[in-house]
């Protein structure tokens, strides 16, 4: 057997039995966490930034609920706080356009967004009647089932990636999921509102808060650090003044749940990081590159 | 070695076509003409593949009647295929099964049963898998789960083996660091192979001077990397206009090698030929003189081999098991990136049209590596050593399956005492003396009485008949 090196080749005839390696050859082209890259806890607590966002919105919208429920909150107020919203995310959707690419046709865009806007104004309210009484027949106690779970699936599937400004990114279908969710239990919930309008305006804050500010929130998302945290923190604490009012069990829970997904959470992942053992050989599926 | 009782098990067997299939077809047929007797059992293939057949020369297979679920892979639930097994093996006096492939489950059920009858098992692994994603890090617990007790693995390349080993955990720990594993020893590697006489080049075939045709013989899918072909094809063909290329095979890429054809106006070049059947392979491949692979992942490669056998040139992307298969003079690698597989067809194209590849001695030499009695042998010595070995207690097996792991240990020690109670509920209620033993097997010598015109009888999967003889 001396002299003949063992050689990894199948053609060959060597003089070694079928179940010899050598100790050094046996997983030599194994490597272990080739694309490691180790996170930095700030990154994250920046990135987890969307997630905050989100689950404050929720929250703003669950304290605004129970407010209106109870009478302490005038539905009209609410409406014109919709709407003065809409305008001002308008506004700051057409900044960020202008920085990009100077080439949109400002004035056709602003009569589709008005006409547009307008129709679903309009539509919402003769409809508010209808919806007001969907569910008179259903108990309360399944509709806060029913709306937690769907708000719970809203959370759960809802896109929290940056979207990069200008590309044009085809929705994905978890995405469409979490804002029907969230609008669906909108619309349960509001159907325990007393009267008509209180509805209409609860269903128009739901869809600023579930079907465009997510928009929004994927393009700001991109741009600087600073708007985000900003953003982060000024949604945090009016999700937080809200329910104050309402209830400090309720508060000291949403404050908990907030600052856990921004500051605990990243710290759990960065410990979790170092049992990561990604193994890679020969074995894998390549890439194919194609230029 | 003594002639020995051996049952093949797979849910991949014919009249399925496929690597395993043949591999354990042709790995049957030398080991009945080296004096063992072999039965195979598998799945039915209902209307016509049902119940017991036999094919030649003296092949007994079982059709299990277990629905196929998908890919013909069969469920696996761990304890039906048990009555179906106690009876086969008891009546055919089985001493050793030989399960084929990971993603059979009657094989991985065969390897859990056999111990409650006294029969060693050896497990042949024939693919490469991640360990990344979902369906992996499943599949690969129940390979592990499954080998934890078997007595001998075989894997089909080196690179294989390294594969099989991390995910059937088939190691143990050197010295103090975790880290720091080695094989275990019943693991081997014998490679798969080929009858090099069904390869024979083609000594009248030659090309019209100043043209060099490169033959593509894949399942036109992703995993063949027919991404890369479609990417080099067209840049090969504007290079070379010697080069023709002849592709055949079907799958869903065969849109995409449309659309590049008509794109690029290369009718007159590249020419589809559509599924080939495994009888026209070699006529295929002796019309060309470069063999061109693209796979993203290959476990041995068998269509390089069959190729360089039938005197082609190869080329190939260099993944998995593909390096060792041959020496580097009778192939160019080139990484999976079309730039690279670029340059290694203009490295072939170079060497062929200098006429420094012989496709005769090339044939010569491949037959020199790979020989069906040469495997066979490797392999009667795995079972040779398998059968001498000490076989575990079951108090050694229930230890062992619990080390599996938190989750993965309970469970697999569960299934293995209930499957030692079902194994006493079958042997009190169907008793063995009820069973139909066999008591005449139809061999060599018996059938070259009956026949000696077929004494000589080569066998391969395309001659292979059935003769609807009941057991």
């Amino acid at each position: 057997m001396s002299g003949v090196e063992w050689e990894k080749a199948l053609w060959k005839p060597l003089p070694f039995p079928d179940n010899y390696i050598p100790r050094e050859a046996f997983l030599s082209s194994l490597r272990t966490n080739p694309n490691f890259q180790p996170y930095t806890y700030w990154t994250l607590v920046r990135l987890s930034g969307a997630i905050t966002q989100h689950l404050a919105t929720l929250f703003t919208f669950l304290a605004v609920y129970v407010l209106l429920k109870e009478g302490l909150l005038d539905s009209r107020l609410l409406i014109w706080v919709s709407i003065a919203c809409f305008i001002l995310g308008f506004a700051v959707w057409t900044a960020l356009d202008c920085t990009i690419r100077a080439q949109v046709d400002h004035r056709a865009r602003l009569v589709k967004a008005t006409k547009s806007s307008i129709l679903l104004f309009l539509a919402l309210m003769s409809l508010s009647p209808v919806l007001g009484t969907l569910t008179a027949a259903t108990s309360s106690d399944s509709i806060w089932a029913l709306s937690a779970f769907l708000f719970f699936l809203n959370v759960i599937l809802a896109d929290y990636s940056a979207r990069q400004p200008g590309l044009h990114v085809q929705e994905r279908l978890t995405s469409v999921l979490s804002m029907n969710a969230a609008i669906s239990s909108s619309v349960v919930l509001a159907s325990r509102l007393s009267d008509d309008l209180s509805v209409f305006a609860l269903i128009l804050f739901a869809v600023q808060l579930f079907a465009l500010f997510p928009l929004l929130r994927h393009r700001l998302q991109a741009s600087q650090a600073a708007v985000q945290y900003l953003l982060t923190v000024s949604i945090s604490i009016l999700s937080l003044l809200l329910t104050i009012s309402i209830s400090h069990t309720v508060t000291t829970i949403f404050a908990a749940a907030l600052l856990s997904v921004s500051f605990v959470a990243p710290g759990v992942l960065i410990w979790a990081q170092r049992f990561k053992n990604e193994i890679r050989g020969p074995w894998d599926v390549a890439v194919p590159k194609i230029n | 070695m003594h002639p020995t009782n051996i049952a093949m098990i797979s849910d991949f067997f014919h009249p399925n076509v496929g690597g395993v299939e043949n591999h354990i077809y042709m790995l049957s047929s030398y080991l009945i003409r080296r004096g063992h007797k072999v039965i195979v059992i598998t799945h039915s293939h209902p209307p016509d593949r049902v119940g017991v057949r036999w094919l030649l020369p003296c092949l007994k297979v079982y059709y299990i009647p277990f629905p196929a679920i998908a890919s013909s892979a069969t469920l696996p639930n761990f304890f039906t295929f048990m009555p179906y097994f106690r009876n086969i093996v008891l009546r055919e006096h089985i001493s050793l099964i030989h399960a084929h492939a990971s993603l059979s489950s009657l094989g991985h059920e065969g390897i859990l049963h056999a111990h409650l009858f006294g029969i060693r098992t050896v497990f042949t692994d024939h693919s490469l898998f991640g360990f990344a994603d979902a369906a992996s890090i499943l599949t690969n617990k129940l390979l592990a789960g499954t080998l934890r007790n078997v007595d001998a693995v075989i894997c089909v390349s080196h690179t294989g083996r390294e594969n099989t080993v991390l995910r059937g955990e088939l190691y143990h720990q050197v010295g103090d660091d975790p880290k720091s594993i080695m094989v275990n020893d019943n693991v081997y590697v014998i490679p798969n192979t080929l009858v090099a006489d069904q390869f024979q080049p083609d000594p009248d075939f030659v090309e019209p001077p100043g043209q060099i045709t490169i033959v593509v013989l894949a399942r036109l899918a992703y995993r063949k990397g027919i991404d890369l072909l479609v990417a080099t094809a067209p840049r090969i063909c504007e290079a070379f206009p010697q080069v023709k290329f002849r592709i055949g095979g079907d799958g869903p890429k065969l849109i995409e090698l449309l659309q590049m054809r008509e794109k690029y106006r290369l009718q007159d070049r590249i020419e589809l030929l559509g599924p080939v059947r495994p009888t026209d392979v070699r006529s295929v491949l002796t019309k060309g003189s470069i063999f061109m692979n693209t796979s993203l992942t290959e476990s041995f490669g068998i269509a390089m081999l069959e190729a360089a056998c039938a005197g082609l040139y190869v080329v190939s992307t260099r993944v998995g098991g593909v390096p060792e298969i041959l020496p580097q003079d009778m192939i160019s690698f080139a990484n999976p990136d079309a730039d690279d597989v670029f340059r290694a067809i203009e490295e072939a194209v170079k060497i062929v049209s200098m006429g420094r590849h012989d496709p005769l001695r090339a044939h010569a030499r491949v037959k020199s590596f790979y020989d069906w009695g040469a495997v066979t042998e490797r392999t009667e010595r795995v079972y040779d050593s398998v059968l001498k070995s000490e076989s575990r207690s079951l108090q050694e097996r229930m230890h062992r399956t619990m080390q599996l792991g938190l989750f993965a240990g309970p469970i697999y020690t569960t299934i293995l005492i209930v499957e030692c109670i079902f194994f006493l509920f079958l042997e009190h209620f169907w008793p063995r003396e009820d069973i139909d033993y066999v008591t005449q097997h139809w061999d060599d010598r018996n059938l070259t009485k009956f026949d000696s015109g077929q004494a000589d009888y080569m066998p391969s999967v395309a001659e292979a008949q059935d003769t609807s003889r009941p057991a």
